[in-house]
């Protein structure tokens, strides 16, 4: 909460404040109510629904899986046949363990290149004079003007063998052959780098954008040289950003479905489209359930651990 | 003209005319775009001053600080420290170490670690540091605030931090931009005694920049007042009060009264004065005048006696109560003249019963004393 300002702030403790308070409580209260129960609603009911499949065992049925919950009366036995087995079953095969290892590494190593690119972009629109600024966070807004699916495709038409990012080296005369990028990781990363920039460059450029100009000619004052004030002062400072930014990408980037299936090929199984064969190709939706529990658990700890660490610098 | 001192007897290099200036401003302007912000300016401080620039805000006071500091170049002249032309040496290499007007502290930084950000620069070893760090919160007394961070210290506090961060260099020069501009009234006054006894204890040439003219008297050796990009007048405090060098001045500096007039007779420095608010003032000019010549008199409101019973004598000015302000030490009074030009009397509410039981629409009779004011030629 924002502290008030000196005897204003007092001031406004009367019993009026207090009568406005308690009127303002059932404003305040559905002002947060709604975003929760939207949460509640479509968020945590459908992951309990997950939850409950992950627990249940495939059956040749519809829907695929036993137990499912009709008459009140079986309700004791259906419990009973709940178990950890479809965990077990992740845990043994190799194949599970290789799509997680590959799904974070692939999210963590393009949070990396996005950071890379994004930090400098954010930095440059928030030095830029405030008249171009609106201009220039609509040009990173805009992208999403096209459908990303459209995007994605076109990405397809670019890096092809015969696309034209090959025919443009080519005709450059830079290389011989067209270069083999389309189904190999490389595709992923420029194309959740592509995706996913607005995500860390925008709450980055938020936080340079209201950092306190005078810091900088601070630092300089005192005897830092300007690439040693940005390390010390302007980098410190834009860290909330950048780990917002952060977040924002990794996180989709791990479960990222249609990019590794459009541009990274069938050969990078990522754990997102683990998900798709066990739902379609397999029909076994409690085994898909459990992956997809288990990387909500391996997405949601960091987060949580994140989360502490600020309330306790807060 | 007589002398008018300076707060520190022993101290005015300025009037030594064999002292090397330790700053010199020399024809510098500064141009944004087609705004003069500071036009063809030229200034010399001396060592271990304590200097104001004072003026509204445009008058391009600040922007004359941001040179020194580096922030912005000349567009034309140049500005020497300690013999040294800083032209092309950058705000990290220069000698100087500013204290912001928003204090500009590190907010990732504790109270100890802002004041070391500097040192560091510098190379200084560890225990050094320490040392130093230690030293400069002893002067502005926070010794048990060193872990704190700058959001964890009321506005007070960190105006000290900022201030310990821009001395712990040593600069040759501090420059001080609004200094107490963030504080509160009764912080204010405490802190300019403060700022004073600091100053007078290091003997550190400060800089100061500041609007507001009361801090800008109690602090500083000298003052030069700006407007539009140039200075009007550098003197001592008691100089820009008592014998400003213009109406602009007088006007900016203090309250006070300003008869236009023609002069119509001089005997050696006694002159007559026809003003135009319909009275004659008999006054020792500091100028020589003619007759026939155009002036303006100044008169400060606490220079002028009122009474309610006429007085004998020359200039007395008979009018009506118009206004009556309290303010506590000193009252202060509006009398309107027969013409409509209003005078401002001040008085010293040297007893608990006031000056006077004089009230609106009374009449009142104001005197003065002919070298009460100051006739200004122009």
């Amino acid at each position: 909460m924002a502290r008030s300002g000196g005897a204003t702030g007092a001031g406004a403790r009367g019993p009026q404040a207090e009568e406005r308070a308690g009127s303002g409580g059932l404003f305040r209260r559905i002002v947060i109510g709604v975003p929760f129960l939207w949460l509640v609603l479509l968020f945590l009911v459908p992951f309990l629904i997950v939850f409950k499949i992950s627990l249940s065992q495939v059956a040749v049925a519809m829907p695929p899986y036993i137990p499912t919950f009709g008459d009140p009366s079986t309700w004791w036995s259906a419990l009973q046949q709940f178990s950890l087995d479809n965990y077990a079953w992740i845990a043994g095969d190799q194949l599970y363990l290789d799509a997680y290892i590959l799904s974070l590494v692939i999210a963590a190593t393009s949070t990396l290149l996005t950071l890379l690119i994004a930090y400098p972009l954010a930095y440059g629109m928030a030095k830029a004079p405030s008249a171009w600024r609106t201009t220039l966070l609509m040009l990173v807004i805009l992208p999403f003007w096209t459908s990303f699916l459209i995007r994605v495709y076109a990405w397809i038409a670019i890096l092809k063998p015969e696309g034209l990012f090959n025919q443009l080296l080519l005709f450059l005369g830079l290389i011989d052959q067209p270069l083999v990028i389309l189904n190999t990781p490389v595709a992923i990363f420029i194309g959740i780098v592509y995706s996913y920039l607005p995500f860390m460059t925008l709450p980055i450029y938020a936080s340079l954008e209201r950092m306190d100009h005078s810091l900088i000619e601070a630092a300089a004052d005192l005897g830092s040289p300007p690439l040693k004030a940005f390390w010390k002062i302007t980098f410190p400072l834009s860290l909330p950003g950048v780990v917002a930014g952060c977040f924002l990408v990794f996180i989709p980037a791990a479960g990222e479905f249609v990019i590794p299936d459009l541009l990274g090929g069938s050969r990078t199984l990522m754990i997102g489209k683990t998900v798709w064969l066990e739902f379609f190709t397999n029909r076994d939706w409690p085994v898909a359930s459990a992956v997809a529990v288990v990387l909500v658990a391996i997405l949601v700890v960091p987060i949580a651990i994140l989360q502490r660490q600020q309330e306790r610098e807060g | 003209m007589k002398s008018l001192g300076s707060i520190r007897r022993d101290f005015a290099p300025w009037l030594d005319q064999a002292a090397t200036p330790f700053i010199r401003f020399e024809g510098v302007t500064k141009r944004f775009g087609n705004f003069d912000a500071v036009d063809d300016l030229s200034l010399s401080i001396f060592e271990g001053e304590f200097f104001a620039l004072l003026g509204a805000s445009g008058c391009g006071k600040s922007t004359l600080l941001r040179m020194l500091a580096g922030f912005e170049a000349p567009t034309e002249g140049r500005i020497v420290l300690d013999g040294e032309d800083l032209a092309g040496i950058p705000p990290y290499r220069r000698p100087v170490n500013m204290m912001f007007q928003s204090y500009a502290l590190f907010p990732h930084m504790s109270v100890e670690k802002n004041i070391a950000f500097g040192l560091k620069q510098e190379g200084m070893a560890r225990g050094e540091i320490a040392e130093r760090v230690d030293q400069v919160l002893k002067l502005v007394k926070l010794e048990t605030y060193a872990r704190r961070r700058p959001d964890q210290l009321s506005g007070g506090q960190r105006q000290r931090v900022a201030l310990a961060r821009s001395l712990a260099k040593r600069p040759k020069v501090l420059l001080l931009d609004e200094p107490l501009g963030a504080l509160d009234k009764k912080l204010r006054e405490e802190t300019q005694f403060e700022l004073s006894d600091l100053q007078y204890q290091l003997k550190t040439t400060f800089i100061m920049v500041t609007h507001d003219q009361e801090e800008a008297m109690t602090m500083a050796d000298r003052i030069a007042v700006m407007d539009k990009g140039r200075i009007v007048q550098v003197a001592t405090p008691a100089e820009v009060y008592e014998a400003p060098n213009s109406r602009f001045v007088a006007d900016f500096v203090g309250n006070v009264n300003i008869f236009e007039g023609v002069v119509r007779s001089v005997e050696g420095e006694r002159v007559t004065i026809e003003t135009t608010a319909g009275f004659d003032v008999v006054a020792t000019s500091e100028v020589p005048v003619a007759a026939g010549q155009s002036v303006s008199y100044v008169l400060r409101p606490e220079k002028l006696r009122i009474a309610a019973e006429p007085v004998p004598g020359p200039n007395v000015v008979e009018g009506e109560v118009w206004d009556i302000a309290y303010f506590g030490p000193v009252t202060s009074f509006h009398i309107r003249l027969n013409n409509g030009a209003i005078v401002k009397v001040a008085m010293v509410n040297a007893t608990r019963q006031g000056p006077l039981q004089l009230t609106w629409h009374d009449r009142a009779y104001v005197q003065f004393d002919e070298d009460a004011g100051l006739v200004l030629a122009e």
